[in-house]
């Protein structure tokens, strides 16, 4: 009985920490079954008609698209870059490559914030209009640091002898890159690409200030409809957001498994 | 008549030339060690063969055609790692399938070729496995059949057994070189084990600092060696100080050894002070205390089973025997008494100073 105290204090424990990471998904995914015009929680009654309302808000279904679009663009663009650096890093010897690496990393050092107001001033300074396009390219700064450092990691235990031997067999270094480098580093690059995806998809601070009238992304939606509404639609939005991820997240771990990806081993 | 031919072959790094001018020819079939302490060279010159590395001088041919200006992917060699160096995201099937999937060889045919190498390695049965499933013989070996199932023209093996432990290291290489004969491919075998590559080359290269010291089939290499490098690094020897005293009728040198003047089959100079060296199995000891050689004193004596192992010394030097214990029995001998010690005259070599 004495034994097992602490181990009953650790479950207890553990049980608190997801109880308060979780209780604010609750939250949200009840609030929007509620039928009163705002949001309570405990939810009164049980509606789906703050999802249905959301067809009569096609701003909302446009900006889902646009962040969606946004996210998928940054993360194959921050991917390609982010592992092309973390590979010249690794394996080269050249001049200067501290401060680049310092360079990439900076973003991470920034607040978004700051972030935001120089891409705004600098976007106007070179004439570049508010797009889906000027979004990528923050978000692009914006990400590439976390994948360079998880492909940096996935490279570290990489033993390049198995290049060599591939070589040996008769491969071309292209061949080489695809067949080997690639798949034997593949958790980092997934890894890297998911978490550009969810950073760009995520963002409000930076797109906060480079957003239009009509380039909208959904977190600043959600946003600026708060700053004048409070009824549910924001719940059943958010909600739609948290099954997407969770459904994002069963799919990945199905076909390659979460744990794999995100230890740096494989 | 050379298979593999390899001429003036320089490799600099940082203005250090770590490969000096090496010059070697092998037979089509032959398998040639190349057998030195680290840093002698000799995985930078196995490396400029595979095509890891450029060359900086001098030419290598197979068969008649150069190929060391060929990238690695195009030279048809075949290597064995030291850490194996399997890929580990593919199967040991596709690991050995991977070089026919290069040369675009049909699955049907792929699949016949890969299951007779893993049969020739005795892995059949393996083929669905990750190598990080396999024991470290295992992985060796399926190092060595993705190597051999692609036909090439020379097989290099870089110091491919010094990651197992010593049984699994007799055992593979005795593997080794009964499937190198059994496909009769000319190999290069890189060590720095001088047992290993006594025990499995047809001839050994001994090369220091860069440059190839010796290169003669194992039994003259050890017993003949032309270099005093040679002599020191392959087996064990005593290295002791002898006087000339005198040439006899040309070809003979009388030389004092502590003591004792000994006919000698070498032309050397009279009243030099010289190196030799003799190997331990041929000393000689006995308690008798008269007769050729000089008397020592056993310092310490060691029991390894088939022989003794004895510490003697004599003036300041030291000395060791090693004596079959069917030529003298070691409970006869206490340490700290006299033996008589000599040795044949055609056992002991002059060091030449050459190194």
């Amino acid at each position: 009985m004495k034994k097992k105290l602490p181990s009953i204090l650790l479950s207890l424990s553990c049980l608190i920490v997801y109880l308060f990471l979780l209780a604010p998904i609750v939250v949200v995914l009840l609030s929007s079954l509620t039928t009163t015009e705002y949001i309570v929680f405990p939810p009164e009654g049980v509606t789906l008609r703050w999802y249905i309302e959301l067809i009569e808000h096609p701003e909302f279904i446009d900006s889902f698209i646009l962040s969606i679009s946004v996210a998928f663009g940054t993360a194959i663009i921050a991917t390609i870059i982010g592992t092309m650096s973390a590979l010249a890093v690794v394996r080269r010897e050249f001049k200067g490559k501290n401060a680049i690496v310092q360079l990439i990393g900076s973003p991470l050092l920034i607040p978004s914030v700051v972030f935001g107001v120089a891409l705004l001033q600098f976007y106007s300074w070179i004439g570049l209009a508010t797009s889906p396009l000027s979004l990528i390219l923050g978000h692009i700064i914006l990400t590439v640091p976390f994948v360079m450092r998880l492909v940096v990691a996935s490279l570290v235990g990489f033993d390049r002898v198995i290049e060599q031997a591939a070589m040996n067999l008769g491969a071309s270094s292209i061949r080489v890159f695809f067949e080997i480098t690639l798949p034997v580093i593949k958790s980092g690059v997934i890894a890297g690409a998911i978490f550009a995806f969810i950073t760009s998809f995520d963002d409000l601070t930076v797109a906060l200030f480079i957003v239009s009238t009509d380039v909208v992304t959904l977190p600043v939606r959600i946003y600026t409809y708060m700053q004048y509404q409070y009824d549910p639609i924001i719940a059943s939005v958010s909600s739609i957001m948290i099954i997407m991820t969770v459904v994002l997240m069963i799919i990945i771990e199905r076909v390659m498994g979460v744990g794999k990806i995100f230890s740096s081993k494989n | 008549m050379g298979y593999l031919r390899i001429n003036n072959l320089v490799k600099t790094f940082n203005r250090t030339e770590v490969v000096k001018d090496l010059t070697l020819e092998i037979s089509k079939g032959e398998l040639i060690s190349f057998l030195g302490p680290s840093g002698c060279g000799k995985t930078t010159t196995l490396n400029m063969i595979a095509g890891f590395l450029d060359v900086d001088g001098g030419r290598i041919e197979v068969d008649g055609q150069a190929v060391h200006l060929l990238p690695a992917n195009k030279r048809e060699m075949g290597m064995v790692f030291q850490n194996y160096a399997l890929f580990p995201h593919m199967t040991v099937f596709d690991n050995i399938a991977y070089g026919l999937k290069l040369r675009k060889v049909s699955k049907v045919e792929a699949k016949k070729r890969v299951l007779e190498a893993l049969d020739m390695v005795r892995l059949a049965g393996y083929e669905k496995r990750y190598p990080k499933e396999l024991s470290g013989g295992q992985q060796q070996r399926v190092s060595l059949a993705r190597a051999l199932v692609i036909k090439p023209k020379v097989l290099l093996l870089d110091e491919p057994l010094s990651n197992l432990d010593a049984k699994l290291r007799q055992e593979m290489r005795e593997e080794i070189v009964d499937i190198q004969k059994q496909v009769g491919i000319t190999t290069i075998f890189v060590t720095h084990d001088q047992e290993e590559a006594l025990a499995i080359s047809d001839r050994i290269a001994v090369m220091y600092e860069g440059r190839i010291e010796q290169v003669d089939d194992p039994i003259t290499i050890y017993n003949q060696p032309k270099t005093d490098f040679v002599s020191q690094f392959i087996g064990e020897v005593n290295k002791i100080q002898g006087v000339v005293v005198g040439g006899e009728n040309g070809n003979e040198s009388r030389v004092n050894f502590y003591g004792d003047e000994q006919l000698l089959p070498f032309q050397l100079r009279t009243n030099e002070k010289l190196d030799f060296f003799v190997r331990p199995e041929k000393i000689v000891i006995t308690q008798k205390h008269e007769g050729e050689g000089f008397q020592s004193i056993v310092m310490k004596k060691m029991f390894l089973g088939a022989k003794t192992r004895y510490f003697l010394k004599v003036e300041d030097k030291d000395l060791i025997a090693d004596i079959p214990n069917t030529a003298l029995n070691p409970h006869s001998i206490i340490e700290g008494s006299k033996v008589q010690t000599f040795w044949q005259a055609e056992d002991i070599l002059p060091s030449r100073n050459v190194r």
